[in-house]
């Protein structure tokens, strides 16, 4: 089990000799038990630093607005940046490696495995709470320790981790510049994809019937996109309000200018809306989950994401985030590919 | 009037002008029957079908999305077909997952020769469409 006096001391160390020019991490947070994300500058800050089974928060995405706003402010990035990883992150991470969005010496990643566990989800432990709101959380080896008003509480980690860790098989940040605790790379705890082949078992009626419920549901404000460390395009494909105006543009190009996605909330905007996500995450996503766990009306965005990831798999042998050389998936091919579905 | 006997699929068709574009022309100058419902738009090669012309294709009301290019070995750019196939196999995956129609989306490897071969496609295509009825499913109420 890790200590957090390791992290913290990691940090410190890397501030203070000045090898990176800070640091990221989670904080104990603001709101109840669950921690924040953070960036700390100063060695003494590194006390502030916790890992706990509420570090939900995938930190690649705070390493992607690091470097847009070194961009924006035209300042070049100088020494290194550390970041706290969990194998997710780290995950992530390798993508943006692979995709160039920074290089390999620009970050300093301190690995924290996850072990035989993993994050929290809160739905499932108010459920196991009955009521009694949690003030704290802990890893305890196999189980968490949550804390409420009436005490400690010791339960399973089995019985309320979140459904993408019940199912990650890389626990462990296998990119990383230095790591702590262990490897528990294959771990099998669920088996994978089980909720996507029980939904693909029914027929194409009943899954039109949940998708259509789905999708009159999104209310579209794209906390899924914004969270995802992956949708780092400055211009997004589905802002049809993006267009350069110059002061020759006619109002006929502005009323013609391509809308691939309509903004307005309903289904068939919504359906285009998910079915280019998924797809420009497709190869790209790690499944930290993080998008699921941030919506507001619950869309089960994990299913669409895993759909393309078991595909990639499946049909081109490719694994998100495995590794950083090598082309994208939807870059590449082989001869070989599937294609029997074309006359 | 019945729905059943006024509905003609409304066909959108995304053609490589290097082959199947000119292979659609041929069906046309040999004189070769196949139903008018397909609309074709030209595009510079299969590989560059993105996604997202099939997703608004459908939105905006197609019933059925058909795309074609060159045969494997023979695009203009080389790859451009094998990147199409692998690309297009997930929106295909995708649509089905999601409870779209199997037979709403297609893809077909026509050359420039194979005028025949274009009007068997699209002949097919609508067969397969017309039981289907029209695609509401993904479709925009728009007015
Ligand atoms: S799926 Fe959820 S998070 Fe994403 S835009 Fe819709 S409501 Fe927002
Ligand atoms: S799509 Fe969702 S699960 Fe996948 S990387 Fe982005 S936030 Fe994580
Ligand atoms: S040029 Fe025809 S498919 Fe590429």
């Amino acid at each position: 089990m890790i200590n957090v006096q390791d992290i913290r001391d990691t940090a410190r160390d890397l501030l203070a000799k000045g090898e990176v020019r800070a640091v990221i991490g989670w904080r104990a947070g603001s709101r109840g038990m669950a921690a924040e994300p953070c960036v700390i500058t100063k060695p003494e800050e590194a006390d502030s630093l916790v890992w706990d089974p509420t570090c939900y928060h995938n930190l690649a995405l705070n390493l992607v607005n690091d470097r847009k706003e070194l961009r924006h402010a035209k300042q070049s990035p100088g020494a290194p940046i550390g970041i706290v990883a969990k194998g997710c992150d780290a995950r992530a991470i390798v993508v943006l490696l692979q995709e160039n969005y920074f290089k390999r010496e620009d970050v300093y990643i301190i690995g924290v495995s996850c072990e035989n566990s993993g994050v929290l989800d809160e739905k499932k432990l108010a459920t196991q709470l009955k009521g009694f709101a949690p003030t704290a959380a802990a890893f305890a080896g196999d189980d968490f320790s949550v804390t409420t008003a009436k005490g400690e509480n010791k339960i399973a980690a089995r019985e309320v981790m979140a459904d993408r860790c019940l199912e990650c098989r890389t626990p462990f940040p296998k990119e990383n510049n230095t790591a702590l605790g262990e490897d528990k790379t294959g771990r099998d705890i669920e088996p994978q994809f089980a909720a996507l082949q029980r939904f693909e078992a029914q027929d194409e009626a009943a899954r039109w019937d949940f998708w259509q419920r789905q999708f009159d549901r999104c209310i579209r404000c794209f906390a899924c996109r914004s969270v995802c460390p992956m949708c780092f395009c400055d211009e997004c494909v589905v802002d049809s309000i993006e267009m350069k105006i110059a002061p020759e543009t006619t109002a006929e190009e502005k009323a013609n200018r391509i809308r691939w996605v309509e903004r307005s909330a309903t289904r068939a905007e919504n359906a285009t809306y998910h079915m280019t996500r998924a797809l420009h995450l497709a190869g790209r996503c790690v499944d930290c989950g993080e998008c699921e766990r941030v919506c507001p009306v619950n869309i089960p965005l994990r299913l669409l994401n895993n759909k393309m990831e078991r595909e990639a798999r499946e049909a081109f042998g490719f694994e998100p985030g495995a590794s950083i050389g090598g082309p994208s998936l939807v870059a590449s091919f082989r001869d070989d590919d599937p294609g029997e579905f074309i006359r | 009037m019945s729905e059943q006997q006024k509905y003609e699929p409304k066909i959108v068709a995304f053609l490589c002008k290097w082959c199947s574009s000119a292979g659609s022309d041929l069906a046309g100058v040999s004189r070769i029957q196949y139903p008018a419902n397909a609309t074709p738009i030209t595009v510079p090669c299969s590989g560059s079908v993105s996604p997202m012309y099939i997703l608004s294709a459908l939105k905006k009301g197609a019933d059925g999305v058909l795309v074609s290019g060159c045969h494997i070995g023979d695009c203009h750019y080389m790859e451009g077909n094998f990147l199409a196939r692998r690309k297009l196999h997930l929106v295909k995956e995708l649509l089905q997952f999601c409870g779209v129609e199997e037979n709403r989306f297609r893809m077909s490897w026509v050359s420039a020769a194979e005028g025949a071969k274009f009007a068997e496609v699209v002949k097919e295509f609508v067969e397969d469409l017309r039981p289907l009825g029209p695609q509401e499913k993904l479709k925009a109420k728009r007015a």
